[in-house]
């Protein structure tokens, strides 16, 4: 190590030393500052045993402050910037737009100018929710068809994924193609798909009648896609395709399990059973929270199956918010309302959303 | 008198040169977006399209952009140029969409003096088009609902055409008999977008309304309705229509019938098309609507064309309607293309609609009526239907009485209707 010259020479030489060398230079605390500014990529991404763990001393007051904090984080700012700007253009800007929306009179009358409309305040808020009115009723009634559709199809779905996924997980010749083939499902397009199952349910020429029929187990045609039936005739073409997907993720996650554990367990005589409950599913936990999350999101905005399966209007017992909405407001121009329900239905997916993650902590802290 | 003559020719050049000069400065790099619905088949469709848009080049030197747009985008489509203010300068709207257009103030108000004035059109295609007294939109093309009946069926079950609705039932029961249950009738259940014009036109026939004549109250829940609602439902439990039927939408109760499986259907002049298509082999024969307690009725639909409020071209707009109602193009575009009947009276009175079942369609056409053009239609249409397929599934499921009955249910889409025609300025 040569004696240190100018601060300057030294951090250019800095610059050209491997990394193993940079603590050495930075003992000296004003040398350091300068091999750190001109060093920034070696400290914006740090790597262990490298950088210095102490706070970096201050330097010369607050123009100081903010070229360092320029330089330390300014770049990752500046690689995130096109997609925060991407954000809050396409999402978030109009979110707010459709929040300020459901407190405004904006109806058939007022769309075109829609920024001169009046303002309501709760108006919208009370057309959509008051459980007295027509509004109101279908739209409590369609939460719960989406909350009941979601924890039938979300839960059979998991259940199905997880049994493929571990079946999947072994060694057998044609695995890869047998994993290519489960996600037909899930890649078939859903206007397709959906398509596909309103003829299998259809009462006159579809094919759960004829079996049905077949088996004896029903005398007459049973009409499906209309009234009280129509939802669980949804809600099976939906675990159709929703399981692949499940099964995707859970096998990506089994593979992350080490072998050693499985090995150790066995020495230590526990069953088939043992392993999965006390192995498989608590080292599949972050993969599960994760799944069911994105899957109650997703499935609170289901619209294409019923849609494609069942029309504008699935009727009061499988109608969904997003058919409801789409139907009785956006069609009319009653976007007022619309946007009033929509951020109702976005509320409850935060608090849904909430609820779960706060769940999910409760019982790791229980567990550990 | 050869001077006068050669004084003739040269003020006719001249207006000629003057006529052009005036094109040419409408033209000036002249260019419009025309949105128009699936009128008919691509193949037939496209060629005329774009035949027509060169020769209207040619004529005005205004390019006339045009994309076909589906029924089910196109709403959402049009709603969105309104909003903005853009995409388009002219399209197709259907005769009920015009007034809730209209009321948004969106669209161009038309003087329909332009376009041969008021006694140029249909009647019922041209209250279509109005708002408050006012024209928002020029009538292209109208089309009503007849009973198409299968000859064949009905030789085989021994009956005629019906001329009331009391008759359509027992035609409908003889024919069961023959050919089974669920063979006399196509209708469409709940998931029809269109199923309110099936019930209208027994209403009107039962002597109902929809609303009264100020439009301030809905009128559809009294006895009239009630009896219509009966019927509809009655078609079911008769037999005539088959259970299944609740599933239906349109085309699916169209095609049990172009296939040949059931014996009538309240089907449009454009299913004559489809016939071609799919079963040319049909036998089959359309008469009127059957009459009802108080006579016949028909409901008039069809399309209008509309210009946009913000469209910066709205006299090459104005060009482009009164070249596409043109008579020959007119005649042209509905007899050979969309199989609907021309909106404009010249047109309507051309000799090919005396021929075969167009006289049909044309009879209907004198007294069908048309919606009240009013800017709330669609939460109107929207309640009467969700009520209507209510009362459909309640069927189906067996609890209709248990529920209160056909009153029940209109009674609720009445009280729905009031709060509509309240908000209605």
């Amino acid at each position: 190590m040569p004696p240190e010259g100018s601060a300057g020479r030294e951090a250019g030489r800095a610059r050209r030393r491997p990394l193993g060398t940079l603590r050495d230079v930075t003992t000296q605390p004003q040398v350091r500052a300068r091999a750190i500014e001109a060093a920034p990529l070696a400290t914006a991404a740090p790597i262990p045993g490298t950088v210095p763990t102490r706070p970096i001393p201050r330097g010369r007051g607050a123009v100081h402050k903010i070229r360092r904090f320029l330089i330390r984080t300014g770049p990752a700012y500046l690689f995130i910037l096109p997609a925060v700007a991407a954000m809050l253009f396409v999402h978030y800007i109009p979110m707010a737009g459709g929040i300020l929306v459901a407190f405004k009179d904006i109806n058939l009358f007022t769309v075109t100018r829609w920024y001169d409309a009046p303002w309501v305040g709760l108006d919208n808020f009370v057309q959509g929710l008051n459980p007295d009115g027509f509004l109101g009723s279908r739209f409590w009634q369609s939460l719960w068809n989406v909350t009941f559709f979601g924890a039938v199809t979300i839960t059979a779905g998991y259940v199905i994924g997880m049994a493929v996924a571990l079946l999947l997980n072994r060694e057998f010749p044609g695995r890869t193609l047998v994993r290519g083939i489960i996600l037909l499902p899930y890649i078939t397009p859903d206007s397709v798909a959906y398509s596909v199952w309103r003829f299998i349910f259809q009462a006159r020429i579809g094919l759960v009648n004829m079996w049905l029929m077949k088996l004896g187990i029903i005398d007459e045609p049973v009409i499906w896609l209309v009234g009280s039936n129509a939802i669980y005739a949804v809600m099976l073409a939906a675990i159709w395709k929703g399981w692949p997907f499940a099964a995707l993720v859970l096998q990506a996650g089994l593979q992350t399990i080490p072998r050693e554990l499985y090995e150790s367990a066995m020495i230590d005589g526990a069953s088939r059973w043992q392993r999965f409950r006390y192995i498989t599913l608590p080292m599949l936990a972050p993969v599960t929270r994760m799944l069911i999350l994105v899957s109650i999101l997703w499935n609170y905005n289901a619209f294409n199956q019923f849609y494609v399966m069942l029309g504008k209007d699935p009727g009061p017992a499988a109608d969904v918010p997003s058919t409801l909405i789409l139907r009785e407001t956006f069609s009319t121009f009653n976007f007022g309302v619309g946007s009033a329900m929509s951020v109702v239905l976005m509320g409850v997916m935060l608090v849904l959303t909430m609820l779960y993650l706060r769940a999910l902590r409760a019982s790791e802290r229980g567990q550990a | 008198m050869r001077s006068a003559s050669r004084w003739t020719a040269v003020v006719a050049t001249a207006a000629l040169v003057l006529a052009l000069g005036a094109g040419a400065a409408l033209a000036q790099g002249t260019e419009i977006t025309f949105w128009v619905m699936p009128n008919a088949a691509d193949v037939i469709h496209v060629p005329w399209l774009d035949q027509k848009v060169e020769e209207f080049y040619r004529e005005t030197g205004i390019r006339v952009r045009y994309e076909i747009i589906g029924w089910d985008q196109a709403w959402s489509r049009i709603s969105t140029a309104l909003i903005t203010g853009e995409g388009v300068d002219v399209f197709q709207a259907g005769t009920t969409w015009n007034p809730q257009f209209a009321a948004t103030g969106a669209v161009a108000e038309i003087d329909i003096d332009k376009f041969g004035g008021a006694d140029a059109f249909m009647e019922a295609n041209l209250i279509s088009t109005t708002y408050k007294g006012k024209y928002y939109g020029v009538p292209w093309f109208a089309e009503t609902r007849a009973l198409f009946y299968n000859k064949d069926m009905f030789a085989a079950a021994g009956v005629e055409p019906p001329q009331t609705y009391a008759e359509l039932v027992q035609v409908g029961k003889r024919i069961t008999e023959v050919f089974g249950e669920g063979s006399a009738i196509a209708i469409a259940g709940t998931n029809a977008w269109d199923l309110i014009h099936n019930w209208a036109i027994i209403l009107w026939a039962y002597g109902g309304d929809l609303v009264d004549a100020q439009a301030r109250r809905a009128t559809f829940n009294g006895p009239a309705g009630v009896q219509a609602m009966e019927y509809y439902v009655d078609l079911v439990r008769l037999g005539l229509a088959s259970r299944a039927t609740a599933e239906y939408n349109q085309p699916q109760a169209d095609a049990a019938f172009i296939n040949g499986n059931v014996a009538m259907a309240f089907m449009g002049p454009w299913n004559i098309a489809d016939i071609e298509v799919e079963n040319p082999s049909l036998n089959y024969g359309v008469v009127e609507p059957p009459a009802g307690p108080v006579g016949r009725a028909a409901f008039s639909g069809g399309s209008n064309l509309v210009i946009l409020g913000a469209s910066p071209n709205k006299a090459a707009a104005e060009e482009w309607i009164k070249f596409l109602l043109r008579h020959d193009n007119l005649v042209s575009y509905t007899r050979d293309l969309s199989k609907m009947l021309p909106a404009k009276v010249d047109a309507f009175n051309d000799p090919y609609y005396e021929s075969g079942v167009w006289q049909v369609f044309r009879r209907g056409l004198s007294y069908a009526t048309a919606y009240p053009p009013l800017g709330v239609w669609g939460d109107i249409e929207n309640a009467i239907v969700a009520e209507f397929r209510n009362i459909l599934t309640a069927y189906v499921e067996g609890n209709l009485e248990r529920q209160g009955g056909v009153q029940a249910f209109l009674d609720r889409a009445a009280q729905r209707v009031n709060e509509a025609l309240a908000r209605e300025r």
